[in-house]
């Protein structure tokens, strides 16, 4: 491997800061979910750097185990936002908003 | 050139690409797209980490089931036309925007003090004996066994609350409601739901 | 002194005590026996009393002492103070004063009160008041002294306050009460300072280690303070103005308490005290200064009274100025023997004025009286009894009573005082006279003295008794010695003896005084010569002054009502309406702008939190960073 692990983490970061931006931006759930996807990818790039740094599985197990949360997190998610969808005929976060003063 | 160096500088920015691209359209299948091109670059980058095993999860899980089940969704709600956005919130994206900037320049600044910006990985990963898959299975079944009992409980249990939360009575649909509903998008006449997983 | 354990001492006061009780709860149902049960009550505890009183007598005069402890009252610390009780030659004098004459003024109660809707309860606060004087007086320490005082306060308002349908009785209750707390407070002071001082309130310790334990100032101060209970329980000057107005309760009620107890209590305190104000010059100084100044200030307001009732009150006044005059000189043993006579005539006066105020259908007003003594021939004979016993002439007792507290004066060269006394007794001789020819000779000058009738025996016989007694108590001291001084003095000491005019001169001259006032009150009043209508609207505005007290409850009223009121409505509608309840509301208010500007940061927006979400992570980046 000649490529300093510093560069992953870059990458990683910058993924992820793509991703929050997504969040914080888009007005389409279902887009908003997809960037909270790409952040944990991006989560999962750094942890698999850094097991490959230190010599130790322990990194990838549990970027394995993100994976599969973020399966079932997905799963319900989108159970959620359909659910909604219903209700309102619209997935515009925007439109969710009777919490509020 | 090793080999490794232009692997990674071939996809490293097609994965920011995609990223940003994700973030630009307005079809939302488009950006499931774009997400799925990037869910492969990082597959490979798993692969030049030494982690075969999960280059192999990654596309199977992630492109392969959680990005076909958005797709599936993004199709069912039809909510794939995109609107022209009026913002309503006037500061969330610059703000967004400056955020993501200085998280940058932080994480920056932390790996150069941290890590640094020279340092390579050693040269053999030697926890790969055996092969990266029975390393890892060896772990998984052995250190890790008890969280991986419990996730398999949470996959169950998100498969049960993903039916209950899409469940719909069954109703006799009405000729009047289908006239009344006339120009509503076909999904909400659909009788019977299961979203169920396309994961295992 | 020896003192001997005695067992029976608490059956005196239990005995009025328990028939209150049961008048209390089951009054209603008893009638007029109620009455009857009360009056029972105290003349068995009167019978109770004489037999003690009289085991007391027979033994050696060093010996004359009974004690009795009923239980710990309070123990706290090193403060122990029991629920004792104290028989010796005051408290003997004292109990009999008060159940004898109160056992009279009970049955003619039964007779005055007849058809009142509340008879009962009247007669249980009756008992419950004799109850409370009789601990006043047998307590062994200052704090059943104390019970009995409070005790007889509450009584007081009950009673002058009892036909509470009447707004001006009920504010004379109240005006009674409060007066009389502000001396009650200077006094619980001065029993803290006691216990204080002595760590004991009991008398025989305290009065026995008085010279060794306080300063001639804490002294003053101790005894200043008793005395400043005595001002208001006894209505001399300044706190006096609660009496006059206390005649608005049932006669009855005037009689026992106003005149022939409570207000005498006054003096049993400063008597039974009466080490502590040795100690200290000054108190007994002050003692007799107010002592004077009342009686003189009294008997003047008393001559222009128009209201029987008020003459008599105003008298009371007068003559509680006497008895605290002799004690200022050291008399005490004299101060108690004017006491007791003074229970005698007054009480005999006011029944008697209760006679004539049931037989005038309710008129007190001395102007609408006239000629009674043919239609009420044996209240005119008591009531004449009384006053020529109180104006002092032979052989009357109030003659021996006065003119021993004026030799007093005489003899220890108090001339002053003397000269005073002298002129107040003159008035006191010209009020009664004013009051006896009013009401009974002349012609009647109103219907309700025209058809007055006679009290019915259940008044009239107890008002004979008393006349009897009035008119013979003088044997309690006629001997040289004095039976009664003599048998106190192993309680108060031996009267300063002195020397000056002779005894028999000295008689000559208050009688000459008393005899001269009965005669010029005769020609004014009673001849039907003298217009006094006239004659008294000629000497305006003097005259009206006198019958508003020389205007001393209005002064009151402006000096300390009036700020006070002020004071009360600053404090209810400035202070605590708008500094302190604005403040509070300020505060509400401000908490209120707080919430309404904090909450419009709950948009709704998932957006939005997620925002700040981002924003408190790279915060928090930035400071972990910054540390390193």
């Amino acid at each position: 491997m000649r490529t300093p692990v510093a560069y992953y983490l870059m990458l990683s970061g910058i993924l992820f800061m793509l991703g929050t931006v997504g969040v914080l931006t888009r007005k389409n759930a279902l887009l908003i979910f997809m960037s909270v996807e790409l952040q944990l990818n991006a989560v999962n790039l750094a942890l698999v750097a850094f097991s490959r740094l230190h010599d130790d599985l322990t990194g990838q197990v549990l970027a394995f185990f993100s994976m599969v949360v973020a399966a079932a997190e997905v799963v319900v998610g989108l159970a959620i936002i359909v659910a909604i969808y219903r209700r309102r005929r619209s997935v515009d976060v925007d439109d969710v908003r009777e919490l509020r003063w | 050139m090793p080999l490794d160096n232009v692997v990674f500088w071939v996809f490293a920015p097609i994965s920011v690409a995609s990223a940003i691209g994700m973030l630009l359209v307005r079809n939302a299948v488009h950006a499931a797209l774009f997400l799925i091109v990037n869910f492969f670059c990082l597959a490979v980058f798993y692969l030049l980490l030494d982690a075969p095993f999960l280059f192999a999860v990654q596309i199977v899980v992630y492109a392969g089931a959680i990005m076909v089940l958005f797709l599936f969704v993004i199709m069912l709600l039809g909510v794939d036309s995109g609107v022209p956005v009026r913002e309503r919130l006037i500061v969330q994206r610059p703000l967004a925007f400056a955020l993501g900037a200085a998280f940058v320049v932080e994480l920056f600044l932390a790996i150069r003090a941290g890590v640094g910006f020279t340092t390579k990985a050693p040269a053999v990963f030697t926890a790969n004996e055996g092969g990266n898959t029975q390393a890892v299975a060896k772990v998984l079944f052995t250190q890790y066994f008890f969280p991986f009992e419990v996730t398999s409980v949470l996959l169950l249990v998100a498969a049960i609350a993903a039916m209950v939360l899409a469940h719909r009575k069954a109703r006799a649909v009405t000729q009047a409601e289908i006239d009344a509903a006339a120009g509503e998008p076909a999904a909400d006449e659909m009788p019977a739901y299961g979203s169920g997983t396309a994961a295992p | 002194m020896v003192s001997h354990t005695n067992s029976a001492l608490w059956v005196i006061p239990a005995l009025p005590l328990a028939t209150a009780v049961i008048n209390l709860f089951v009054g209603r149902r008893l009638g007029r026996w109620a009455g009857w049960l009360a009056s029972a009550s105290v003349i068995v505890s009167f019978a109770v009393s004489v037999a003690l009183v009289s085991e007391l007598v027979a033994k050696p005069a060093e010996d004359r002492l009974f004690l009795q402890h009923l239980f710990d009252w309070i123990s706290v610390g090193r403060l122990v103070v029991g629920m004792d009780l104290r028989l010796d030659s005051l408290s003997a004098t004292m109990i009999l004063v008060i159940t004898g004459i109160g056992a009279l003024i009970h049955v003619y109660a039964v007779g005055y009160m007849d058809g009142d809707p509340r008879f009962g309860r009247f007669f249980s606060y009756m008992n419950l008041f004799v109850f409370f004087m009789l601990m006043l007086v047998l307590g062994a320490n200052y704090l059943v002294l104390y019970l009995g005082w409070e005790g007889v306060g509450l009584c007081s308002y009950l009673l002058i306050g009892f036909w509470s349908d009447v707004p001006a009785n009920a504010e004379a209750a109240k005006k009674a009460f409060i007066t009389t707390r502000i001396g009650d407070t200077l006094m619980l002071i001065g029993l803290a300072l006691i216990v204080s001082r002595f760590g004991t309130l009991d008398f025989q310790t305290v009065f026995g280690t008085a010279g060794t334990v306080l300063t001639k100032d804490a002294a003053t101060a101790i005894a200043l303070l008793l005395f400043a209970g005595a001002i208001g329980k006894s209505a001399q000057v300044p706190l006096h103005v609660w009496l006059p107005d206390a005649m608005a309760g049932p006669t009855p009620v005037s009689a026992l308490i106003h005149a022939a107890t409570m207000v005498t209590a006054g003096v049993y305190l400063v008597v039974r005290s009466h080490v502590l104000f040795e100690l200290s010059g000054v108190a007994l100084t002050v003692v007799l200064v107010v002592g004077v100044v009342t009686a003189v200030f009294a008997a003047t307001c008393a001559i222009a009274q128009q209201d029987i009732k008020r003459v008599l009150a105003y008298s009371t006044i007068g003559q509680l100025g006497f008895m605290f005059m002799a004690a200022g000189m050291r008399a005490y043993s004299v101060a108690m023997f004017f006491l007791v006579a003074h229970a005698f005539y007054k009480a005999l006066l006011f029944l008697g004025a209760g006679s004539v105020i049931h037989g005038m259908h309710d008129e007190q007003d001395l102007r609408q009286m006239g000629g009674l003594r043919r239609l009420m021939p044996i209240t005119f004979v008591a009531f004449a009894v009384g006053a020529l016993a109180q104006a002092g002439i032979p052989p009357l007792v109030g003659f021996f009573a006065k003119d021993a507290v004026l030799e007093v004066a005489q003899h220890t060269g108090r001339e002053v005082v003397y000269v005073l006394g002298a002129f107040a007794a003159f008035l006191s001789a010209f009020y009664l006279g004013r009051m006896l020819y009013l009401t009974f000779f002349g012609e009647a000058r109103s219907d309700p003295a025209r058809n007055a009738r006679e009290a019915p025996p259940v008044m009239w016989v107890p008002l004979a008794i008393l006349a009897v007694g009035a008119a013979t108590a003088e044997w309690l001291n006629l001997t040289p010695e004095g039976r009664l001084t003599g048998f106190l003095e192993s309680v108060t000491g031996a009267t300063p003896a002195g020397h000056g005019l002779a005894v028999a001169e000295l008689a000559a001259v208050a009688t000459i005084i008393s005899i001269v006032a009965l005669g010029l009150t005769w020609w004014i009043y009673g001849s039907g010569r003298v217009d006094w209508i006239g004659f008294r609207e000629r000497l305006e505005p003097l005259p009206r002054a006198a019958l508003n007290g020389w205007y001393v409850d209005r002064g009151y009223d402006t000096v300390v009502i009036q700020p006070a009121k002020a004071g009360a409505w600053i404090t209810a509608y400035v202070v605590d309406a708008r500094i302190i309840d604005g403040a509070v509301n300020a505060i509400g208010g401000g908490v209120k702008r707080l919430a309404e500007g904090g909450r419009l940061l709950q948009t709704g927006f998932v957006r939005s939190y997620a925002l700040a979400v981002f924003l408190g992570a790279v915060a928090i980046l930035v400071y972990v960073g910054a540390r390193q």
